[in-house]
């Protein structure tokens, strides 16, 4: 056996031009699939995170009041026990938010848009100053009780600058039209498409115009030390509640099972009544569920690729033994000769496509290695229409071993098929035969 | 004599407000009993012109069914093409917005606009203002020549769209001329106008209005009242498969 891995190897080296070629035509397969294989694998984590940083949290709680009438009112009014259920909780919690907010239309000379503006104890939540980089104004004008901080893109749309006053026209948490009065402290830099998500104003102002009292709010959020903690620190603060508060049930799944988990919970709240402020506790993963479907489309697309890209190497390593067997056939005679089985014969250009798919294989993934390495050092910026899916404003890539082993196995496998043709007709070649065929 | 007289002009100047203090509950009531079709069913198309600065005007036309008994209504959207079949249908206390498209329904409010149109839900239905609103104050005052009494009134529940509204009544006979809609925040939004009424059945209804968007210079409605029966309507009509079934 060793001997025809030996005579295998020798072969393959015998032909450097050719097993070069070949090898790289493996090896830029390889390349290409992982690097698909190495974003899909950051993508879902960056876009979390991402997201995670733009709603101030990795787990959130909200809470919903339902009346007499059976109406629904999105509010938190006493957070003692939300706030004790997280101390106690244990999670590596770096910091609690507090928000409200409203979906409203900005009006400003006759240019309207709609928009989402989050109200935010801006005294509390510093991190905020370091976050969100401004254009044009200053931090130090949120201290006016009706300040408000846009988009570079929103800002431009309604062409409104610095120190204007803008109209907002909203609905209190109770459905009552409200108008109010913002003055434009600051614009941002756009993050991306996501741009017109980030519009932030004092929590008290975002209160009274929807209707709460200055010290209630909508949403907690709690930011984690990284994604990674989220899911544990969810089940330990629901823990934490379980039984002290009216809490909505996890991991809900609709009936026709057709809705990710967050809108499986949002319908079981329209379903059920109760009295009094009922909590929701949820998670960044669950309102991006759907990610995971990008994340498996991706990864289904590499997968395509590398069948595509194989079909067409396949062919062509098929009709390169067919050559090699044609060439070496009075060795094979000779070996034949010599004793060595058809078995043997079979085996030895086995083992000369196995050596060859594992050496492009690996070849490929180092070069993915490397290209990702080199990807991942330009800096695209936060102002990035791509920064959701990147890593502080750099493309970042993660390559789960088992997939790569995955793909060097089906690589392996798939050149064997190829070969497997030219070895059997090798193999069934009669020693006489083969030592009277002139090449 | 003189302190006679000053003694009289006083128990008139009390007197006087609070005698007519009395009456705004009964215009209030006269404008509710306008507007509340019990007993009867009640239908009418509306066709409603959106003009917004920069825009093509836009015209939308709703079929409202209403039945005031059960506080149901069914309002089904004719215009434009691109919205043909849409429909709002109000079942105990939930409005319904039925898209074809999707052939699914969805929950909706009173207080949502007509599709693109500075009128709401509410403006097509019954209502009830002595439920929903208090008096704050009554005072006199005048619509173009025609006097009128100008109610403030406040609103009693979070129901309603607007927290105040102001009511402009003719005095010579209880017609509304015109409506301001106020936020929570006390700032106009909304100005109607009611420049035609026709008579259906002892009742004054408003068979035009002209909705002024307050905030937003030069946007406005004008919405017509065309076709309107108090013919009796099948049970059918208020039921989610009607919705359905007149987009087969």
């Amino acid at each position: 056996m060793n001997t025809l891995a030996n005579i295998a190897l020798r072969n393959l080296t015998r032909q450097k031009k050719r097993t070069v070629l070949l090898g790289s035509a493996i090896a830029f397969g390889v390349m290409i699939v992982t690097l698909i294989n190495g974003f899909a694998g950051a993508f879902s984590a960056n876009v979390s995170e991402n997201f995670a940083d733009l709603m101030a949290g990795h787990v959130f709680i909200s809470g919903t009041e339902k009346g007499a009438d059976d109406e629904e009112l999105s509010v938190i009014r006493d957070d003692s026990a939300l706030t004790a259920a997280v101390e106690a909780s244990g999670a590596p919690v770096r910091y609690v938010t507090r928000r409200s907010s409203f979906s409203g239309t900005l009006i400003f000379e006759g240019k309207k848009l709609r928009t989402n503006i989050d109200g935010a104890d801006l005294s509390k939540e510093t991190f905020l100053r370091d976050r969100l980089l401004l254009k044009e104004g200053s931090w130090d004008s949120m201290s006016d009780e009706n300040a408000l901080i846009l988009s570079e893109k929103i800002a431009s749309r309604l062409n409104v600058g610095v120190g204007d006053l803008i109209l907002v026209q909203l609905e209190t948490v109770t459905g009552q039209a409200n108008v109010g009065e913002f003055r434009l402290a600051g614009v941002s830099y756009d993050a991306g498409i996501f741009g017109q998500m980030i519009s932030y104003a004092n929590l008290g102002y975002v209160n009274r115009l929807i209707g709460l009292a200055p010290d209630e709010y909508q949403t907690m959020g709690v930011m984690l030390d990284g994604l990674r903690h989220t899911e544990a620190a969810a089940d330990a603060i629901y823990g934490r509640l379980y039984g002290g508060v009216q809490l909505f049930e996890r991991g809900a799944k609709d009936e026709d099972g057709a809705v990710t988990p967050f809108q499986a919970l949002m319908r079981q709240q329209k379903k059920e009544s109760w009295q009094g402020v009922k909590y929701r506790l949820f998670t960044i993963n669950e309102v991006l569920s759907q990610i995971e479907q990008i994340v498996a489309a991706l990864d289904t697309t590499a997968g395509v690729i590398l069948v595509v890209l194989f079909v067409i190497i396949m062919v062509g390593i098929t009709n390169t033994f067919s050559m090699v067997m044609f060439e070496r056939i009075g060795e094979i005679g000779t070996m034949r000769a010599l004793g060595v089985r058809r078995g043997g014969v079979r085996s030895m250009f086995l083992y000369e496509a196995l050596f060859l798919a594992l050496g492009g294989a690996v070849a490929g993934i180092a070069l993915a290695l490397v290209a990702m390495g080199v990807i991942s050092l330009f800096d695209f910026g936060m102002d990035s229409p791509a920064f959701i899916i990147m890593k502080n404003g750099h493309l970042s890539f993660f390559l789960p071993p088992l997939r790569a082993v995955g793909n060097v196995l089906i690589i392996a496998a798939l050149t064997l098929v190829a070969v497997a043709s030219p070895a059997g007709k090798a193999a069934k070649l009669t020693p006489a035969e083969a030592l009277r065929t002139q090449k | 004599m003189k302190r006679t007289i000053g003694a009289a002009l006083l128990a008139l100047a009390i007197a006087a407000p609070a005698a007519f203090a009395q009456d705004v509950p009964a215009i209030l009531a006269e404008l509710d009993r306008q507007g509340d079709f019990a007993g009867k069913d009640f239908a009418a198309l509306y066709t409603i012109v959106s003009q917004k600065p920069g825009e093509k005007d836009s015209v939308t036309q709703v079929r409202m069914f209403r039945r005031d008994d059960r506080e149901q209504f069914t309002m089904l959207v004719t215009l434009p093409e691109v919205n043909k079949g849409q429909g709002y249908l109000r079942e105990d206390d939930n409005v319904w917005f039925y898209d074809p498209t999707s052939r699914k329904f969805s929950f909706s409010s009173i207080k949502e606009n007509i599709q693109n149109s500075e009128a709401k839900n509410s403006d097509l239905t019954k209502r009830s203002i002595l439920d929903d609103y208090e008096v704050a104050s009554t005072t006199e005052g005048f619509v173009g020549k025609i006097p009128v009494w100008v109610i403030d009134l406040k609103a009693r529940t979070k129901d309603v769209s607007y927290e105040r509204v102001v009511l402009h009544v003719r005095k010579d006979r209880t017609m509304l001329l015109k409506q301001e809609d106020y936020s929570v925040s006390g700032r106009l939004m909304r100005t109607t106008l009611y420049p035609k009424y026709v008579e259906l059945d002892g009742r004054l209804m408003p068979s035009q209005m002209l909705i002024v968007d307050e905030l937003n210079p030069g946007e406005r409605s004008q919405m017509t009242m065309t076709e309107q029966s108090l013919a009796p309507l099948p049970d059918k009509v208020f039921t989610k498969a009607f919705l359905e079934q007149v987009n087969k």
